[in-house]
């Protein structure tokens, strides 16, 4: 059997074009409201450092047994993680629900989010990335915020009747798994406790002395509690909302994880004395099979669908102008090569393992092509025709306050990330020459 | 006040101003609190502790319990003759537990054994040759070849397990299992001990008579151990 390939250089380059093309497609939707504008900028941000995050990671990984100084790439994958982490935790108070609406607090968001994560970069680099996992905790405000948008606009939408306001906890549910989705596959493993007997073989493997920090330990924890407590709300949430409105694509994806936490909270049970073994005797490596597992769950869905997740924010709730001729064959086009890129991958990943040949594989690529090309109208059509502006119904319940800004202020948070990319790049490069 | 200020108490206001919500909302919050309380405490309370005995490599005494068994065999080697002979090893009695450490070989002639034969001293070589047995054939301490014309025995020397000399020693490792697990390799010592003797005589000797010939005695000797530690 063959060895399962690394997802992380089809991850970079699906990030790296979404958030270049969906950065562009805003720069060409000058008609959205300031939620639009903001949120897009911000998503496509995150999208784009986290490409490079991974792009650096997977240099890393193909240079890892050969004598080349990686340390440029090291510093540029945690750098540039670091930023994304905290462009992710400042997204949720701008979107799906506004929590800054006031113009002063939305310009001073390029500002905010450059000088905290040039302080952490700094920090962290000074520090060997020793604490790197405490960053965690700021997701925390974000995703009370995010949990309250869901539960405040399903209750609206079960209980008063108001059909709209799924839009909202859509998103917000959507932002969660997006955000959360690794975690969210470990909630049994968290629930009943076994998520720090992996911590501890992580500590034991990667060096107690570096690893064993404290507020590092926090920052896991906080995090994969969020994942846990995340899966069990959304999927009480979907059950509630489909035994009055049905079940829905939504509810279906929710199940999805939760099912998929279910088998693998069983299966890190199974395995604990495996995961023991590095403190009592040495550290056994897994079955194959459950690194299988892995890859095709949590991995797969933190390194391909969350990008698609996020693509799927951008266009369905309107966030780019996607009607317009001008944007139309880009987003089509965009959309389709992700759609390919993700399906081809998994038929990959699939054939490194199981025993089908090539010609057969190579046949259900071109099945996958031609469903796409057929079907290419009818999806663009679903996500276009049903997309509708998360702003247009926060003005219809008088929620949201209209700022004096103008297109240019909004830019200045696009500015100020680029020259953010730009120093972080400088700084690992220096970095790594002196040290 | 209006809705639509923008100021985050309206704000605020605005977004928890569902009661019902507001329960789910609170219950989640304290599911969060919840969870986090009795992770945490596995996590940063019992599990930290559990790590920090791995924090630093433990200093280990590793010290070892020796056995030996040996075998005899006597030859008649000829003036100038050369002889092969084998010592399977799977002859030797190998207790539980133990492994092999190193195989000596001694070879005596008769005038070294104290016979009392009267001719001057036979030169005997004796060399262990390199085979397929399982050992540390380029170790510096081996001694694989001897010789002798003094009536002194020869002793060679082959070492078995990779840098065991029988000395007590300190390692460096996080737990007790690790610590030993240099010493508790399977598959040292299999195959067939060859040792090869060449005799040649002093027969020019008044009085004596003719010494054509010589009884060699071989006493092949393994050194077996069993490892254990103790925290220092």
């Amino acid at each position: 059997m063959a060895e399962l390939e690394s997802m992380t250089p089809v991850a970079a380059i699906v990030c790296i074009l979404l958030g270049c093309t969906s950065l562009l497609l805003l720069k060409r939707s000058p008609n959205r409201g300031w939620i639009d504008q903001m949120g897009g900028m911000m998503l496509g941000w995150i999208i784009l450092f986290t490409g490079l995050s991974y792009a650096a990671k997977a240099v890393r990984e193909a240079f890892e047994d050969s004598s080349v100084d990686l340390d440029f790439f090291r510093y540029s994958q945690n750098s540039f993680f670091l930023v994304s982490t905290i462009l992710g935790a400042s997204f949720t108070f701008f979107y799906p629900y506004p929590i800054l609406q006031k113009s002063s607090r939305i310009k001073t968001a390029p500002y905010f989010v450059s000088v905290l994560s040039l302080v952490l970069i700094v920090s962290m680099l000074l520090l060997d990335y020793k604490y790197i996992g405490t960053t965690k905790i700021v997701y925390i405000p974000g995703f009370i915020v995010l949990i309250s948008v869901y539960f405040r606009f399903l209750t609206d939408e079960i209980k008063n009747g108001d059909e709209t306001a799924r839009r909202l906890s859509f998103a917000a549910g959507l932002i969660i798994i997006a955000l959360h989705g690794a975690e969210m596959t470990w909630w049994l493993a968290q629930l009943i406790s076994i998520n720090d007997e992996f911590i501890g073989r992580s500590a034991i493997e990667s060096g107690v002395g570096d690893f064993s920090r404290i507020p590092t330990w926090i920052g896991y924890n906080v995090m994969t509690t969020i994942g846990a407590v995340a899966t069990l709300t959304l999927a009480a949430g979907e059950t509630w909302r489909a035994q009055v409105k049905g079940v829905s694509g939504f509810t279906i994806i929710t199940y999805l994880i939760l099912g998929v936490g279910l088998i693998s909270g069983i299966a890190d049970y199974a395995v604990l004395d495996i995961v023991n073994s590095c403190m009592y005797t040495v550290c056994n490596e897994f079955p194959e099979s459950y690194s299988i597992w892995y890859t095709f769950t949590t991995d797969a869905l933190v390194l391909l669908f969350t990008p698609l997740i996020s693509m799927y924010v951008l266009l369905n709730f309107d966030v780019i102008d996607s009607g317009s001729e001008e944007n139309r064959w880009l987003t089509r086009i965009i959309v389709i090569l992700m759609l390919l890129i993700v399906s081809s991958t998994m038929i990959e990943l699939l054939q490194s393992f199981l025993p089908v040949s090539q010609m057969i594989s190579s046949a259900i690529l071109a099945m996958v092509v031609a469903i796409f090309i057929g079907w290419e109208e009818r999806i663009m059509q679903k996500l276009i025709e049903q997309g509708e502006s998360i702003s247009k119904k926060l003005s219809s319940l008088k929620e949201i306050h209209e700022p004096e800004l103008d297109a240019s202020e909004l830019e200045s948070f696009s500015k100020a990330m680029g020259a953010l990319l730009v120093f972080t790049v400088v700084l690992c490069f220096l970095y790594s020459s002196i040290t | 006040m209006t809705k639509d200020s923008g100021n985050i108490r309206d704000v605020l206001t605005n977004l928890y101003s569902n009661s019902t919500a507001n329960r789910y909302i609170a219950a989640t919050v304290l599911a969060l609190v919840v969870v986090f309380s009795y992770t945490g405490y596995d996590t940063l309370v019992y599990r930290h502790d559990v790590i920090q005995n791995f924090s630093e490599d433990n200093e280990w005494l590793v010290t070892f319990e020796t056995t030996s068994d040996t075998m005899q065999q006597t030859v008649v080697l000829q003036d100038e003759e050369t002889r092969d002979l084998t010592f399977d090893m799977a002859d030797f009695s190998v207790p539980e537990g133990y492994r092999i450490g190193y195989i000596e070989a001694q070879i005596a002639g008769e005038e070294t054994a104290g016979v009392l034969s009267g001719n001057q001293c036979d030169s005997i070589a004796g060399d262990i040759v390199r085979n397929e047995l399982t050992a540390q054939w380029d170790d510096p301490s081996n001694n694989l070849s001897g010789q002798d014309s003094s009536c002194i025995p020869i002793t060679l020397q082959l070492s078995i397990y990779p840098e065991f000399d029988g000395e007590d020693r300190t390692v460096s490792s996080i737990n007790e299992f690790q610590a030993l697990m240099g010493w508790t390799d399977d598959g040292w010592g299999k195959g067939i001990l060859l040792l090869t003797l060449e005799l040649d005589t002093n027969s020019n000797t008044p009085f004596v008579g003719v010494d054509d010939d010589e009884e060699i005695t071989i006493d092949i000797n393994v050194v077996m151990f069993r490892a254990s530690v103790e925290a220092i």
